[in-house]
């Protein structure tokens, strides 16, 4: 069993980021279907939509469907979000109170007088007047969820078995009720605010990065992370938040492209392709089908491993795609989850749609020619094709050892 | 060294961090290529695997988080979603009933 003990280091604090971030993701990632169906309505019948490009004019049915729009962001998907924080602690039970409590942190911003937006572009920050002004509450919704369900665990346990017959139910459900009911207002005057702020905050410094064009920086931190397998809590953790956020404002947002753009990833697959190491390049066609088209990332990422110095490649690439992103003010108007260039084109606003395809190109042009480079041409390849040699060399002197070991047996 | 029993194995879960994507992906071609030994093959988020599993096959850099969640099922790290030895020598010892260290 020694084998099972996790490695100490390096590994560890890696597996410690997967999981938390594999906690928040999981939170968004079962609601992504919601994010989709706000996207689509969105590209389709919002003012700048599809449907009055094609008519020539503001039709009547796209201003009727798209009123839909600004409650599946602000208020359906935050909630989506607290229920299945909630249920992912204490089952159905937690997903309930979790979004019971949610609710409260979803109206601080209308309802405590105290709490007033930051003016942080100089301008005048106005108050939202009811529910339908508010923004996505979804860092509400990561700590709420799963906290209040939390504590409904705690309860049900402190009271297992010490309840009278007959009566479970009633304390059951009660004890949800009150819990949840109490969770709210909490949200309400605490929680809500406290994520108000820093959402503020947050969305402030996006935008500032945004504004003086330094976000393609953020690529040193995306790229590598993804190809540690942190591209599902990095994206869904903190990208769609924050994305949703500027969407539910602006109709789009850039943050819905930074980890999704398959460019980097086609760039990587297409230099392997023909400079890599002889032995994998049979494995690289379909593995470009399944990265660019359906969209799963993950597949790229060990042929980074594989050659780590890639990786700049990546980033460079990934940093390209982010700066001609943010020159043009492109967006996304919902998550392109999974990051496929179909799912791009589907959720690309119609004046961006272009500039969008452009931007994965160039992502994955850039990519592709560092990452030639870095590979020598391919003629650095025997180097690595003796390793990869040496690898199975290993695993037949494992399995030789085991023959023998069998035949002393 | 941890032993899996290829004639033993009934049931094979391909976990990925959200359980939604690559996992799925293998999943189902592994389902084909062991349709017809009784195994069933299930893809799971690493976190959630379930207990009852056999064997779990997991790309490398996840693996030790599935040695985390189920220290007593033998958890096959691989590389590449397609195509990999490791993988590869799993299905076959589940084919040929026979038994490999991991």
């Amino acid at each position: 069993m020694s084998d099972y003990t996790p490695a100490v280091t390096g590994t560890g604090a890696r597996a410690a980021i997967q999981r938390f971030g594999a906690f928040l993701a999981g939170m968004v990632m079962p609601n992504l279907g919601a994010f989709i169906a706000f996207g689509l309505i969105t590209a389709l019948f919002i003012p700048d939509g599809w449907v009055n490009k094609i008519a020539g004019t503001q039709t009547d049915v796209s201003t009727q469907i798209s009123s839909v729009v600004g409650p599946l962001i602000v208020i359906l998907i935050p909630l989506l979000i607290a229920f299945t924080g909630g249920s992912r602690v204490y089952g159905h039970r937690g997903g309930v109170v979790g979004a019971v409590a949610l609710v409260g942190a979803m109206l601080a911003p209308v309802a405590v007088p105290w709490l007033t937006p930051l003016s942080l572009n100089g301008e005048e920050a106005t108050r939202p007047a009811s529910i339908a002004e508010i923004g996505p509450t979804i860092l509400a919704a990561f700590v709420l969820g799963p906290l209040t369900a939390w504590l409904l665990k705690k309860w049900d346990n402190a009271i297992a078995g010490k309840v009278k017959g007959g009566f479970e139910m009633l304390v059951d459900n009660f004890a949800a009720g009150i819990i949840g009911g109490a969770m709210a207002v909490v949200g309400l005057y605490i929680v809500g605010p406290i994520t108000y702020y820093i959402t503020q905050g947050l969305g402030w410094l996006a935008n500032a990065l945004v504004q003086t064009q330094l976000l393609p920086l953020v690529s040193l931190v995306v790229e590598p992370a993804k190809v540690l397998f942190l591209n599902n809590a990095i994206n869904h953790g903190v990208f769609t938040p924050l994305g949703a956020a500027e969407a539910a404002e602006a109709g789009k947002s850039i943050f819905f492209m930074i980890e999704s753009n398959p460019g980097p990833g086609l760039g990587i697959l297409t230099a392997m392709l023909l400079f890599g190491p002889r032995a994998v390049r049979p494995t690289v066609p379909a593995a470009m089908v399944v990265h660019f088209l359906g969209g799963i990332h993950e597949i790229y990422f060990p042929y980074v491993l594989m050659k780590p110095i890639l990786v700049i490649a990546a980033i460079v690439g990934g940093a390209t795609g982010v700066l001609w992103e943010s020159i043009f003010h492109l967006g996304l108007v919902g998550p392109a989850s999974p990051g496929s260039v179909i799912a791009w084109a589907i959720v690309s606003p119609p004046d961006n749609l272009a500039l969008n395809m452009i931007g994965i190109v160039l992502a994955a042009g850039v990519t592709f020619v560092i990452g030639m480079l870095l590979l020598g041409f391919g003629r650095k390849e025997s180097a690595v094709d003796a390793a990869i040699d040496l690898e199975a060399a290993k695993e037949k002197s494992a399995e030789n050892k085991a023959a023998s070991k069998g035949a002393a047996a | 060294m941890t032993t899996i029993d290829g004639a033993n194995v009934k049931k094979l879960i391909v976990a990925c961090d959200a359980g939604m994507g690559s996992s799925v992906m293998l999943a189902s071609t592994l389902k084909k290529q062991l349709a017809k030994n009784g195994v069933t093959v299930e893809h799971a988020p690493v976190a959630h695997i379930p207990a009852d599993a056999d064997v779990v096959v997991t790309q490398a850099g996840l693996a030790d988080r599935a040695r985390g969640v189920v220290p007593d099922i033998p958890v096959v790290p691989f590389q590449l979603f397609l195509g990999d030895p490791a993988v590869t020598r799993v299905v076959k010892a589940i084919q040929d009933g026979e038994t490999i260290e991991v």
